[in-house]
């Protein structure tokens, strides 16, 4: 364990350029414990796994956390890596493995009454009206309610534009387990909705036309 | 009552205009967000190492721990009584709260929310605002128009978050007055003590504060000014019982940032805000930089550096992290010569990196104030090499507005076209609607 770590030098010096190595050398970097291959791993997935945990979460504080714990798996494990041309697959496996793990935890905390989970939606809510936070409040609250599985279906399906199979092969799951976790999330989320005063009127909203 | 397939198309309508709400809000994190995580990262990662050891010799105390957790969980749950967080409750003077959390005035002297865990609210004569969810998760209050002062008690259960317009303000504790002109578009927080971050539609990252420094943020001319301040309050026109949102900005303003805050400008911090351990321990090193006084606003700590080493000198020697942090010192400090200077210098000493897109689209914004023409220059160059840029709707909408100054409407109408077609939510939209002639 110790090992791992210690073949990891924390100087952040970065070399010129570096930023625009291949993913090839990159993961060739981080497994052979070169400083400057941390924060140039940084740099080029944080943002995708950051934006995807934040729009799967709700919250920019709990994506943020996440985005911590998958890069210390991702560098613990990069030594794991046998096809160093995948590594960006590599570090999605890790945020998927985290937001799993995390809904889950959420779930579980829920159901624990005495560490009711922070749900107070905290998106980067930029140009987004006072209003329009509500609705994500309540939208997220629904999310909430559904089961960590369906939630991470219809997340990366609909809010992250994937595709039926990219989120059977990003979930390690089959296309048609895929299909039905969709259609039952969706199911309940537009059930909700409409039962939902504050949000059934929100498409009648001229604002929402499309 | 049967359901018909209008009923399927409507639900399905409501959730899509949800999702696109859901998928839309969420922004690609800024360069600030992206050097703190990264400094917390290798933080995280150096500490990794000894909690290890510890977790694993305290792995059966956990277990433990947590067994007679859930013991005791399901006694109380045997037993009927679940344990509840303290609710929050509230009790209002000088007003009352109406139905939406409207805060209505009864008198002449504003409202106040004294909350019982110790959080005070006071929204000033002719303030508009209202209580907008109060729960054990948190808290929400938002200020519609007009100056209301917090002072927040320190919760670690409790979020804390106060909006004004398109501005948000994440509190944990402390003391401020938030300000907010929706004719204007003018928003002002003075923070006299503890910290807040407050998020907007005027920088694409967050706006890190600290006690005694006054944000102002003039939304149509993308102006973000960050003042230093007495944190005891004891500057004129800081006070905390009546503080004002000025017509225009205070002259004697030390700190002019063009449309990106000390967070979001904080250069990537690679380098420059370095940590470092030795291999063989954990012992964490934290090294000074230019990013670092940057992100806690020692601007002039910067400058004296650059007076003390010569400029010249240093605009060629610095690294490009550091040149970005000084060109932005110096823009703060309204050293616009020295700003453009490391702006140009970064163009010229680093082509082909990022930074030089950012710097181009950065000397628009300092050119402004003396050339508009050239500003535009700068804006359409940006544009050209980045069209999908993190700053194009701003290089666009920029120059949609200058063109509008200099050569009328009928001119700047293409460019409007343009940024509502490719940025129909973005911060100039309703300047792009205006210039279109839409109502």
């Amino acid at each position: 364990m110790s090992k791992r770590l210690s073949q990891v030098s924390l100087s952040l010096v970065a070399g010129t350029n570096r930023r625009d190595v291949s993913d090839v050398e990159l993961a060739r970097g981080l497994s052979a414990g070169e400083s400057w291959a941390i924060g140039v791993t940084w740099y080029r997935f944080a943002p995708m796994v950051l934006t995807m945990a934040e729009r799967s979460l709700g919250s920019r504080s709990d994506a943020e956390d996440l985005a911590q714990d998958v890069f210390l798996s991702v560098f613990r494990r990069a030594r794991t890596l046998r096809e160093p041309e995948k590594l960006r697959s590599f570090v999605y496996s890790f945020a998927i493995f985290g937001l799993k793990s995390e809904l889950r935890r959420r779930k579980l905390r829920a159901w624990l009454s005495f560490l009711t989970p922070e749900v107070l939606a905290e998106l980067a809510h930029r140009s987004v009206d006072v209003e329009s936070r509500d609705l994500l409040h309540r939208f997220y609250a629904l999310l909430d309610r559904l089961s960590p599985r369906d939630r991470l279906v219809f997340s990366l399906k609909e809010l992250e534009s994937m595709t039926i199979e990219e989120v059977a092969s990003v979930m390690d799951i089959s296309v048609s387990t895929v299909k039905r976790s969709l259609a039952h999330a969706m199911a309940r989320l537009s059930r909700w909705i409409m039962a939902d005063p504050g949000l059934a009127d929100v498409f009648d909203t001229r604002r929402w036309q499309r | 009552m049967t359901r018909g397939p209008d009923d399927d198309h409507r639900e399905l309508r409501a959730l899509n205009a949800l999702t696109t709400l859901a998928r839309d809000t969420v922004q690609r994190p800024s360069t600030a967000q992206l050097a703190r995580g990264l400094n917390l990262l290798f933080a995280r990662a150096t500490a990794y190492r000894s909690r290890t050891r510890v977790v694993r010799w305290s792995l059966a105390g956990l277990l433990a721990a947590v067994c007679t957790l859930l013991g005791v969980q399901l006694v109380v749950v045997l037993r009927g009584r679940v344990p509840e967080q303290r609710a929050v409750e509230y009790r209002v003077e000088g007003g009352s709260v109406l139905a939406g959390g409207y805060l209505r005035d009864s008198g002449e002297d504003g409202v106040r929310l004294l909350f019982n865990e110790g959080t005070k609210v006071n929204l000033m004569p002719g303030a508009r605002g209202r209580l907008r969810s109060l729960d054990k998760e948190g808290t929400r209050v938002v200020v519609d128009q007009g100056t209301a002062s917090f002072d927040v008690a320190r919760s670690k259960d409790r979020r804390w978050l106060v909006e004004a317009g398109p501005f948000s303000v994440a509190v944990k504790g402390t003391l401020f007055t938030v300000s907010w002109d929706p004719s204007s578009e003018r928003f002002e927080l003075r923070l006299q003590h503890g910290s807040v971050v407050v998020s907007g539609p005027i920088a694409s990252g967050d706006i890190e504060l600290r006690a005694g420094q006054r944000l102002l943020v003039n939304l149509p001319k993308a102006e973000t000014l960050i003042i230093e301040e007495p944190a005891d309050g004891s500057t004129p026109g800081a006070s905390h019982a009546s503080p004002t949102l000025s017509a225009e900005p205070d002259p004697a303003a030390p700190a002019l940032a063009a449309g990106r805050s000390t967070a979001q400008d904080t250069p990537l911090a690679i380098r420059s805000s370095a940590v470092t351990a030795s291999s063989a321990g954990n012992k964490v090193e934290r090294k000074s930089s230019w990013a670092d006084d940057l992100a806690h606003g020692h601007w002039d700590r910067i400058l004296e550096e650059v007076e003390r080493r010569g400029v010249d000198t240093t605009l060629e020697a610095v690294t490009s992290e550091d040149l970005f942090a000084l060109a932005d010192a110096a823009r703060y400090r309204r050293r616009t010569d020295l700003a453009r200077a490391a702006l140009l210098a970064q163009r010229r000493r680093f082509p082909g990196s990022s930074r030089s897109l950012d710097a181009t689209f950065l000397l628009g914004r300092v050119e402004e104030a003396r050339d508009k023409t050239r500003a535009i220059g700068w804006y359409d160059e940006y544009l050209r090499r980045a069209a999908t840029g993190s700053y194009a709707a701003e290089a666009l909408g920029r120059k949609m507005v200058l063109t509008n100054e200099l050569k009328g409407r009928s001119v700047a109408r293409p460019i409007a076209e343009e940024y509502l077609r490719r940025f129909p939510k973005g911060s100039y939209a309703e300047a792009a609607r205006v210039a279109c002639g839409e109502p």
